[in-house]
Formats: structure tokens, sequence, C-alpha cells
């Protein structure tokens, strides 16, 4: 990587940690990921929006998904908490955790506390932890029926990027 | 009715006046709801250009941050060196240290809104960031003593420069200067100019630091505001069980 925004979908990695989202990552199609990965590639370095540090914490140049069913959501500031239950690999159940950037910016954009229900199958991509737990910071949500929520972009100085 | 001759007379004392004893022409009025506005390139490099030769100018406002490590070009003075060697990203996810607010040398460049009340004597900055307030006293007094409490906002005393509301601030707490476990010392010393754009849509800021317990010379930054009628600050209203 150069520091640029890269977009990178689970396979062909090997860590058990991208493994066990692989296992639960939609497929994506192969145009969708052509045209994403080429919008992401020319926007500037994700850079974030945090009460603490997003650069320190998260890895700001990749994106990860994970599926799973929604346990908790959390919708206060400094960041709203998405608690996911994630079927791993081996079958186990895994939870993951997806903060938000903070709700005040995202009510601006139509989110509320009602916005994600428990028993919401859900998939989540974001930036990952730096200390590879199971845990990212949200870029968006994508709801079983296609509907999305968008947290926090990968450009925030795009227009429309106000995080 | 006036006679005429004592009419001219009237108009010309009237102008003798204005030409002579010019009356101070009305600050800009920064009233307002302002949102953070995410450039691509600066709409107020000339309020950039005013800082002082040689100051270090943080690329890190809005939505940035620099990574660990990365201090924005600025020489590090051994106290501040050391603090940053002892750094432990992993304390800021604790819960006692979830709600800490940053100080006025952070939270400006911070990406949430602001509104802006304005008096002849006194401006007033409701900050969404953490519920923050900031009082600008524009009457002509003095900064307190140093050894007066120190505080996030500090204590603020300004002036207007022709069109630019220039602010002091002295007496800020020790905190956040760079997210990245780089604070400010409780000698920072801070200067702002905020200045309008010709239609008044965009409200410019730089804000320049001099702590020399922290850093050699001078550091900067630029921030600018759009103007948004008819919206408000929410409350921010941190909760600290988002910590562990």
């Amino acid at each position: 990587m150069t520091g640029r925004l890269g977009l990178y979908w689970l396979d062909g990695e090997s860590d058990p940690r991208t493994m066990a989202m692989y296992s639960n990552t939609s497929t994506i199609g192969s145009r969708t990921r052509l045209v994403v990965t080429a919008i992401l590639l020319v926007l500037a370095s994700a850079e974030a929006a945090a009460h603490h540090s997003f650069a320190v914490h998260f890895v700001a140049d990749k994106i990860v998904g994970v599926t799973g069913v929604v346990t908790e959501f959390s919708f206060r500031n400094p960041h709203g908490v998405i608690t996911l239950k994630v079927e791993g690999k081996d079958g186990a159940a895994q939870q993951w955790k997806a903060e938000t950037n903070s709700p005040n910016i995202l009510r601006r954009r139509g989110w509320t506390e009602a916005s994600i229900k428990p028993g919401d199958r859900i998939k989540v991509e974001g930036y990952p932890s730096r200390d590879g737990s199971n845990y990212l910071r949200l870029y968006r949500v994508i709801f079983a029926d296609g509907r999305e929520l968008v947290g926090q972009r990968p450009d925030p100085t795009a227009p429309s990027g106000a995080d | 009715m006036m006679p005429t001759s004592m009419l001219a007379r009237a108009s010309l004392l009237a102008c003798c006046v204005a030409v002579c004893c010019p009356v101070a022409a009305a600050p800009p009025s920064l009233e307002g709801f302002w949102a953070v506005k995410f450039e691509r390139s600066r709409s107020g490099q000339a309020l950039v250009d005013e800082l002082p030769k040689g100051a270090v100018l943080i690329n890190d406002t809005g939505a940035k941050e620099l990574a660990a490590g990365d201090f924005g070009g600025l020489r590090l003075k051994p106290r501040a060196a050391e603090q940053v060697r002892n750094y432990d990203p992993a304390q800021e996810l604790k819960r006692e240290n979830t709600c800490v607010a940053p100080t006025v040398a952070f939270y400006m460049q911070a990406p949430f809104p602001m509104e802006v009340y304005q008096g002849r004597d006194l401006i007033v900055l409701k900050m969404e960031y953490f519920d923050m307030y900031r009082v600008i006293f524009l009457d002509g007094r003095s900064h307190p003593p140093a050894e007066a409490p120190h505080s996030k906002s500090g204590h603020s005393i300004g002036h207007w420069d022709g069109d630019t509301l220039v602010v002091d601030t002295t007496l800020i707490s020790a905190g956040t200067f760079m997210n990245n476990g780089f604070d400010s010392s409780e000698a920072m010393h801070l200067t702002e100019r905020f200045r309008l754009s010709p239609d008044g849509s965009t409200l410019w800021l730089t804000q320049l630091y001099d702590d020399p317990d922290t850093f050699d010379g001078l550091a900067a930054r630029y921030m600018a505001f759009t103007r948004k009628p008819g919206e408000y600050v929410y409350p921010y209203e941190c909760d600290p069980s988002y910590g562990n």
C-alpha cells in the first residue's frame, strides 16, 4: 500500500480473524467490487472523526466486512456501538462490535436510536481495529433488503462527507 | 420650517463631522450556526498567509488526524517527547477517560458545529463538541493573573482589527493537542483570527499556538466553517459507558 485507501475484501488473507469474517461476508459482484475499489482508490486517505484517535486505533486504508445478527445497538456520544452475534467458520458464535462516528453527526443524516434493532441481520463494513480484536469503525451498514446506512465515509473531504 | 441657509450650514457641518471624525464601521456579524466546511483547497488562504513566518501549519483539522508518532513537523520539547513515548492508546478507551473533553487548542478543529452569539462587548461560542462554551470579552479587560484557575476554554479577550476578530486566550488547561498522545501544557498561549468571506457564507479561522514548554517555535491550524441558517447545535451529553 502507498497510503491511499484500498478496499480489501477478505478472501486471500490468512489471519484467523479475517478468515472468520470471510466466512460470514456476503458475496459482492465483481463489477460492483471493481467500481467501489476504483472510487475508493482515487479518494484521499481515510481520515476520521473521533474523540479518541481514529488513526491510532483503526487501520484507515483497509475495509473489512462481517455479517451477523444485532444483539444491541447503543446510540450515544461519543460513539454509537452495534453489537453483533456472528457465526464463525467453525460454527462457534463470536461477538463483534462496530463503533459509529458521533451519533450527533449521524442524526443529521437521518439516523435514530431505532435505525438498527436487535434481531436485524446486517452486514457491517468498516475499518479494522489495529489490535486485531473483533472491533471495527463503521463505514456502512447493509441490511438484508439492500438498504444502507452510512457512517464514516472513506473520504470526509468529499462534499457530502461531513463526518 | 428650517430656513434654507440654516439647512445648508447644517448639511455642511454634518459633512465635516463625517470627514473629520469618521464613525467606526460596525464589525461584521458572525452570529449564527456554523458547520465545519470540508475544503479540498483553502478558500481562506489569505488568512493563512498572515500567519507569522516559520509557524508550522498542522494539517489535521476537520476530520483529519495525525497517526501516532506524527506531530506535523513540530520539534517536541523534552517534556512532550517523554509524554508521547509513554502514550498508551488503550487508556483512551477506559471508562474514566472516555468523556474527558479536549481544550480549545483542539476542540475548535473538531468536525462539529457551533453557534455564535455576538454582542458589542461579548461574544459567546456554543460548541457542540463536548457541550463546550467559549466567552470572549471585547470590553477592554485584561487576562486574570497567571495563577488564576486554568480551564478547557481558557480566558479569552478580543478586539476587532478592521474586519477581523482577533482573540487572545490564556489560562488553558493542559490537554489534547493532536489526539495521538501529544498534549499541550498550561503555558499554551493561543491567538486566533476570525474573518468572514466577502459573501458572508464562510467563516475562516486561524489558531496560532505558542507553547514553549511543549514544542519549539510556533504552530498553527486553519479552519473553515459554512453558515447554515435555521440549524442548531445538538446536545453532546457524552456517555462514559462507551468505555471499557
